[in-house]
């Protein structure tokens, strides 16, 4: 029977083998911080929009070059050019073809008629007869102007406005070859560049972060006071790679060291090293072999977290080897019969601990789950089924081992005495004042884990280029496209006017680029009256009889404009069909204040159809709600789990149950005494406290009186305390808060687990 | 859009020749900070038969701007400046006014309106291919084809020719109109008055 188990483990384990090769081969890894965000639950629409609005940038690097003086900033847009284009190999300028302008004014040319802006309906609505013939004599008899058409298709010049408008939409314009743009105390030269890279593997050395930083370095040094600011997802993703490479090695090597010296003090013996080393690597193998199965990609954090698994899944190697020490070889079989019950016990709650961080529907955090859940199990089967056929020789006692084994007699127990009482009475009062004081915080922030030049960066580009937030936008709905460019042109007013006001610099909507048909038959009809005045005020004062051109007889419709060349500088804001409705996104330019997004908010009331989107703000939401729900579970968790240590221990169950609550209520209070917030990852970390931290109270109240439980519940706590430890090194604020609650309550609950043992006497059966 | 402007802006080379046609050029030219004259256009202008004439008199103060007065066949008057360009018509109320700080492309057309009236041939050259010649003791005519994308859109050719000033301009547009501007009674004086100080304050 164990035999076929062991076999059977080792068929399942050379699967796990060949898999692994095949996933290193191609590492599907993520790195996008977006993939760790959660999936709107009410509207998948908006989830589509925010995805579609990420999408757009991809392997874009986007760099501004500053200096004090156009010429200087164009002397050093050159160097910072030169040292980008060395880094050939991984970075290529984006393609600039100039025929795109081109073709996008000659789609638009039979249409001119029924595009305008805003400003000019105003002004055609307005304008008496003389007003609009002199203006057309004005500009026809005009030494020389920027005209984009015959005279007769444009008498009044009301085109290039109206290109100026879209161009308005960034702060760039062409200046002498290239795009400028002015802010903050400087020149800018826009430069553009593309990743050649789509990958971004683990340690492969941020190449494209070298490349600009060694462009910046030029740039800085070529002129005293110039910058560089860049963004772009490749340099997250680089930044996130190299950060996770270094977390992961970190504390998984970290952890790895500490478990195999711990088994090096306690055994003096190379084959606990190498069968836990064994177990470690399996649980750790097959952990990454079913996340890739189950999610396609694996994301990077799981990986970082993933490396805090070693610390967890040694315990069930250290209680076979101190259990098994000092005993024949012949008594192994016995030895993990009489351990398997209380292992399995455990093993049960640290998965279902884990599985519960993936109630939230954070995806990292379901990838977490099952990476740890998976790794645990493999690490758990590895040594029921293979330790006691590979452990054939003799383990005898060491003196630390023996020393350690006792120590438990030693270490004070809790009895019903004044004295403990008392302590007991001021840790409550403590603990009720540290609970008072905790200070929930759902900030989205605490997701990013970016290097803090880069957020910084980024923040200065937006705000130069003037580039609207992927944030926040509103979405708009409707039957059909007309509907929806009608709704947005009705939104549009009300931002004008908030536009005026300063709240935001503006805004980029699919219906200035497509005006609804409505708007087209309104404007064409408009701008027909208003141009036919214009011809006739010519005509009468040259005395000639020019004629207004023809336009397109069909308004210009969704189906064509998404065909034409113009299309693309607006296609990730038209999302077209979801279900049975259109969808539309209106994004927001230089929307800097946080204070005015009530209002903007308030611009759709009364609306039918639109709606703000603040992504940040649905996030914190739902940030603050999973918080208060696994807090919810947290206590439901500790019922049933007291239930369950109920049928197995009876009326004693509450000594392996007391030490984990009141660790995480100490931990609790710490962090308010400390004034850390109380955040999602905070609470998931209790979460996983509360299945770990049971497993030594079973495994004491299991083996009550044996100095081997203890030594392996000693070992499993140095170890696991090592692992989380070690994850509040991480960058990334969820895992370090997630690892500081791991870190203190498992202090806690390591001490105070030997306190509740069994008294001697009811300890020798 | 930032795609879109990227597009429509090519690179631009510079002139290779810049030789010592320019620098004769430059050296029969009256260095003037101010000139002022009239002015003839013709404008023929697809869907008109006859050319469009317009005469005036105008004022180019090299450091404030140029003021364009049409008198004939309507009075308006244009004022181009570093800042801006507004046009006004005398009766019936119709002006306009460009803002050319926030777009470098219609300060580049400003730039190019000062640079073709002042003979401005180092400024020229930043955009256009300059050919020509000297002609007789006194004279030279330019020939010149824009490398900026930006202007190559407007303008085909642009021709120039003068002495001590510029003579005549002639400007021939992309899509077929042909501009052509003499100018006469030149002289450098008298100092702009005080409305033609506060038009080129604007």
């Amino acid at each position: 029977m164990a035999n076929r188990l062991a076999i059977l483990w080792a068929l399942v384990v050379l699967a796990v083998g060949v898999h692994q090769v095949h996933f290193w081969r191609a590492a599907r890894l993520d790195t996008d911080v977006l993939a760790l965000l959660p999936e709107d639950e009410q509207a998948p629409e908006v989830d589509a929009a925010t995805r579609k609005l990420a999408d757009e940038a991809g392997r874009q690097v986007v760099l501004l070059v500053g200096a004090k003086d156009w010429a200087s900033a164009q002397q050093v847009a050159d160097e910072a050019t030169r040292a980008l284009a060395r880094a050939s190999d991984v970075l290529e300028p984006a393609v600039v073809d100039t025929s795109a302008l081109d073709l996008a004014v000659d789609f638009y040319r039979p249409y001119r008629d029924r595009l305008l802006t805003p400003a000019q309906r105003q002004w055609l609505t307005r304008a008496t007869p003389e007003e609009l013939g002199g203006t057309a004599l004005m500009k026809l008899y005009q030494p020389a102007g920027a005209r984009m058409t015959d005279w007769n298709a444009d008498p009044l010049g009301l085109w290039p406005d109206w290109w100026q408008a879209r161009a308005a939409e960034t702060s760039a314009r062409p200046r002498d070859g290239r795009l400028w743009l002015s802010g903050e105390g400087r020149e800018w030269v826009l430069l553009t560049w593309k990743s050649k890279v789509s990958a971004f593997a683990l340690g492969d050395g941020a190449r494209v972060t070298a490349a600009v930083e060694q462009a910046r370095a030029r740039v800085e040094a070529a002129v005293p006071g110039a910058r560089l600011v860049a963004s772009g997802v490749p340099l997250y993703a680089e930044a996130a790679a190299a950060q996770a490479s270094w977390e992961m090695s970190t504390i998984g090597l970290g952890s790895l060291a500490a478990v195999l010296i711990l088994v090096w003090l306690t055994f003096r013996s190379l084959r606990p090293i190498l069968l836990v080393g064994v177990s470690l690597a399996l649980g750790c193998a097959v952990a990454l072999s079913v996340t890739a199965l189950v999610f396609d990609r694996v994301h990077l954090l799981t990986l970082v977290f993933g490396a805090s698994l070693v610390g967890v899944a040694e315990d069930y190697g250290f209680h076979y080897f101190a259990a098994r020490q000092g005993k024949a070889p012949s008594e192994r079989g016995p030895v993990m019969r009489s351990l398997l019950p209380g292992m399995a016990l455990a093993l049960v709650t640290s998965v279902v601990a884990y599985l519960a961080l993936g109630v939230a529907p954070f995806p990292g955090l379901r990838q977490m789950a099952v990476f740890s859940a998976a790794g645990l199990t493999a690490a758990f089967l590895t040594v029921v089924c293979w330790f006691p056929s590979l452990d054939r020789g003799t383990l005898p006692v060491t003196a630390f081992s023996a020393r350690f084994s006792a120590s438990i007699t030693r270490w004070p127990r809790i009895t019903s005495t004044r004295g403990w009482w008392l302590t007991g009475a001021a840790v409550a009062a403590l603990v009720a004042v540290g609970l008072w004081k905790l200070e929930p915080q759902d900030d989205l922030r605490q997701l990013q884990g970016a290097p803090a030049n880069l957020i910084a960066d980024q923040r200065e580009l937006g705000r130069l280029l003037g580039l609207p937030s992927p944030a926040q936008f509103f979405l708009v709905e409707g039957d059909s496209d007309e509907q929806v460019l009608a709704r947005e042109a009705v939104l549009k007013q009300r931002l004008d006017a908030l536009v005026a006001e300063r709240v935001f610099a503006g805004y980029r909507a699919v219906s200035d680029w497509l005006p609804s048909q409505a708007q087209q038959r309104e404007d064409a009809a408009l701008s027909a009256r208003a141009e036919a005045r214009a011809v006739a005020a010519v005509s009468e004062s040259t005395g000639e009889a020019p004629t207004r051109a023809a336009f397109a007889e069909e308004p210009l419709t969704p189906s064509r404009f998404l065909a034409g060349p113009a299309a693309a500088t607006i296609r990730q804001q038209w999302l077209g069909t979801l279900g049975a409705r259109q969808y539309s996104v209106l994004m927001l330019r230089g929307l800097n204040d946080p204070q005015q997004l009530p209002r903007l908010e308030e611009a759709t009331r009364g609306l039918e159809g639109i709606r703000w989107v603040d992504k940040t703000a649905e996030i914190s939401g739902l940030l603050g709600r999973y918080r208060r729900i696994m807090g919810g579970l947290i206590v439901a968790g500790y019922v049933a789990v007291l239930l369950m240590l109920g049928t197995r221990f009876g009326r004693q169950a509450w000594r392996a149950w007391l030490p984990s609550v009141l660790g995480t209520l100490i931990t609790l209070a710490l962090f308010g005494w400390v004034g850390a917030p109380l955040q999602l990852f905070t609470v998931l970390g209790l979460v996983l406290l509360l299945g770990m931290g049971v497993d030594y109270g079973i495994f004491l109240l299991e083996h009550p009186g044996d100095g081997a439980a203890w030594l392996a519940v000693a070992l499993a706590g140095v170890s696991t305390l090592l692992s989380f430890g070690l994850l509040a090194l991480s960058a990334t604020p969820a895992l370090r808060s997630f690892g500081l609650a791991m870190l203190l309550g498992e202090v806690t609950i390591w001490i105070l687990t030997p306190c509740f043992r069994l008294p001697p006497k009811k300890a020798t059966p | 859009m930032r795609r879109l402007l990227a597009l429509g802006c090519a690179l631009l080379s510079l002139s290779a020749h810049a030789s010592d046609l320019v620098k004769d050029v430059r050296a029969r030219l009256v260095d003037a900070p101010l000139v002022r004259g009239r002015f003839e256009q013709k404008k023929t202008v697809t869907g008109f038969k006859k050319p469009l004439v317009s005469k005036g008199d105008f004022l180019l103060a090299r450091d404030q701007g140029v003021l364009w007065n049409t008198r004939t066949p309507f009075a308006s008057t244009l004022t181009l400046t570093r800042k801006s360009l507004s046009a006004e018509q005398g009766q019936g109320g119709a002006a306009y006014h460009l803002d050319s700080t926030k777009e470098p492309a219609l300060a580049a057309v400003n730039e190019l309106l000062f640079a073709l009236l002042a003979g401005d041939v180092t400024t020229l050259q930043k955009r256009f291919k300059v050919e020509g010649a000297l002609v007789g003791p006194a004279g030279w005519r330019l020939e010149l084809t824009p490398t900026d994308a930006g202007l190559a859109r407007v303008f085909k050719h642009i021709q120039l020719e003068g002495d001590g000033y510029v003579r005549q301009v002639r400007m021939e547009e992309t899509r077929g109109d042909v501009s052509v501007i003499l100018f006469d009674q030149l002289t450098r004086t008298p100092p702009p008055d005080a409305t033609e100080t506060e038009r080129l304050g604007k």
